[in-house]
């Protein structure tokens, strides 16, 4: 039987959004630590933070048709606190609030204080493993119910979040892009541990059951196989670490901060941020639900 | 308080499909919605073949994943352990879509909120009401409806002399027992 995905685009972009913007203001975060003097990178990521977000939330808004009729029922979504959508609307609730707290301080050229951008780096941290467990705790899919997609996607938003930053950097701040050199090695291992976490996932859910199998061979062999390798795995995350490998490990510092280097790393960012969107479509789309008597195809 | 529940011998099934057309017209939906699917599969090696019919819909599950994931409550058990979809509080973020693992909830492209099989059998077994429901529809008498909870309706005799099981064994706690 054909499967047809209950939930695809908007839904994809909600969840590359959420993490995005959580791992934009945890790099903020993370800047504002090891690199005080890189304000710019900083106040970039505060802009970026609370932006995609609310652009995730509107998306997700114009998804539910039968709210978007009656907005009055979004003020229900804090009636089962049994749910992980719950969890979730509180979580991006308190985050949203974090994050626009900061983006005005930054705005009355006030100091951001250090609890505030903790606080909104580990709310953010939240957001991007809500995203996954949203999915996991789905027993109907066997691609998302295990415990490594909330994690993958936290990677994965880290990773895309710096990305944002570095990519907003390198264009506004060079200067500043050329003196933060431990946010750079820091996103070169972001999509290293993914591709460990994407190999893990597709071994375990192969075998765990025939509809987890069907899933994995829609990846890596059927339908989205074109996609899923060239533009999540190539463009996604082989081809930004080879450049950053080169960029990081094996170019002298002159070249470093040229500006050809600063393309190069541009289009590294883009690479990645392709494919933390790319990954989230591909895990909406390729899942199957469990087998009742047929099993379903894609 | 009755535990509802139905019987589905898809041995007797032919698949004619007249439970989910009188469920359609039960429930007025559109002819592009519907709370019964089917999975129709080959049973057997030649010569000895057979096709097998499998009407699925709402299993009213004890352990419904559906009313533990809807983020409004729309999605609840109600009384006698009936599962239901509260049309005034439903978003439509499907996440009850998502969660349900037999996968028989429909979206209502029109009002874009969720629904499904409401066991609207209920009426008949307690009052007496004639209606067009999957039960009455059915030309072989492949369902059964009734109470769980009660040892002397046909329902429990039926489940217990056929050896009647939940689809999926005990993984959401279904009240719709299949022969198979």
């Amino acid at each position: 039987m054909e499967y047809t995905p209950i939930w695809s685009g908007i839904i994809a972009c909600y969840l590359f959004l959420g993490g995005l913007g959580g791992g934009a203001f945890a790099t903020s975060a993370f800047l504002a630590w090891r690199h005080p003097e890189a304000v710019t990178m900083r106040k970039l990521g505060h802009w970026i933070a609370p932006i995609v977000v609310i652009v995730g939330l509107v998306l997700l808004m114009f998804d539910a048709k039968a709210g978007l009729h009656n907005p009055l029922r979004f003020a229900l979504l804090l009636t089962n606190f049994g749910s992980v959508m719950t969890w979730g609307v509180v979580i991006l609730a308190a985050f949203v609030i974090v994050a626009l707290a900061a983006l005005v301080l930054d705005l009355t050229k006030r100091r951001v204080p250090m609890a505030l951008e903790i606080v909104g780096a580990v709310l953010g941290i939240c957001v991007a493993i809500y995203t996954g467990c949203l999915l996991g705790v789905c027993k109907t899919f066997p691609l998302w119910n295990n415990a490594l997609l909330p994690i993958l996607f936290l990677v994965s938003a880290v990773s895309t979040g710096m990305a944002a930053v570095l990519l907003a950097g390198v264009f506004k701040c060079p200067e500043e892009f050329n003196r933060v050199g431990v946010l750079k090695k820091f996103h070169f291992c972001f999509p290293c541990i993914e591709m460990l976490l994407v190999a893990a996932l597709l071994f375990i859910t192969a075998t765990n059951s025939t509809a987890g199998l069907a899933s994995v061979q829609a990846l890596v062999c059927g339908r989205y196989a074109v996609v899923f390798w060239v533009l999540f795995v190539a463009v996604g995350l082989v081809i930004p670490t080879a450049l950053e490998t080169k960029m990081l490990f094996f170019s002298p510092k002159e070249f470093e901060e040229s500006r050809k280097a600063h393309m190069i790393s541009a289009g590294s960012d883009i690479g990645v941020l392709v494919g933390g969107f790319v990954l989230r479509l591909l895990v909406l789309l390729a899942a199957l639900p469990v087998t009742m008597t047929v099993a379903w195809t894609l | 308080m009755a535990r509802y529940g139905m019987l589905i011998n898809t041995k007797k099934c032919i698949g004619c499909y007249a439970c989910r057309t009188a469920c359609q017209r039960q429930n007025g939906l559109d002819p592009t919605d519907s709370f019964i699917r089917f999975e129709e599969r080959e049973v057997g090696e030649y010569p000895s073949v057979s096709v097998e019919h499998v009407p699925l819909q709402c299993m009213h599950c004890e352990d419904a994943p559906c009313a533990s994931v809807c983020p409004t409550g729309a999605a609840h058990i109600g009384p006698d352990g009936i599962v239901e979809v509260d049309q005034g509080r439903c978003i439509g973020c499907l996440y009850c879509m998502a969660a349900c693992p037999y996968q028989v909830r429909n979206r209502n492209e029109k009002t874009g909120a969720v629904d499904k099989c409401r066991f609207c059998n209920v009426s008949n077994y307690t009052s007496g009401t004639e209606m067009c429901s999957c039960v009455t529809a059915c030309p072989t008498g492949a369902r059964i409806f009734g109470d769980l909870d009660d040892p002397d309706c046909e329902l429990v005799k039926e489940i217990a002399a056929t050896h009647a099981a939940p689809i999926a064994g005990d993984l959401t706690k279904s009240k719709v027992y299949y022969v198979r």
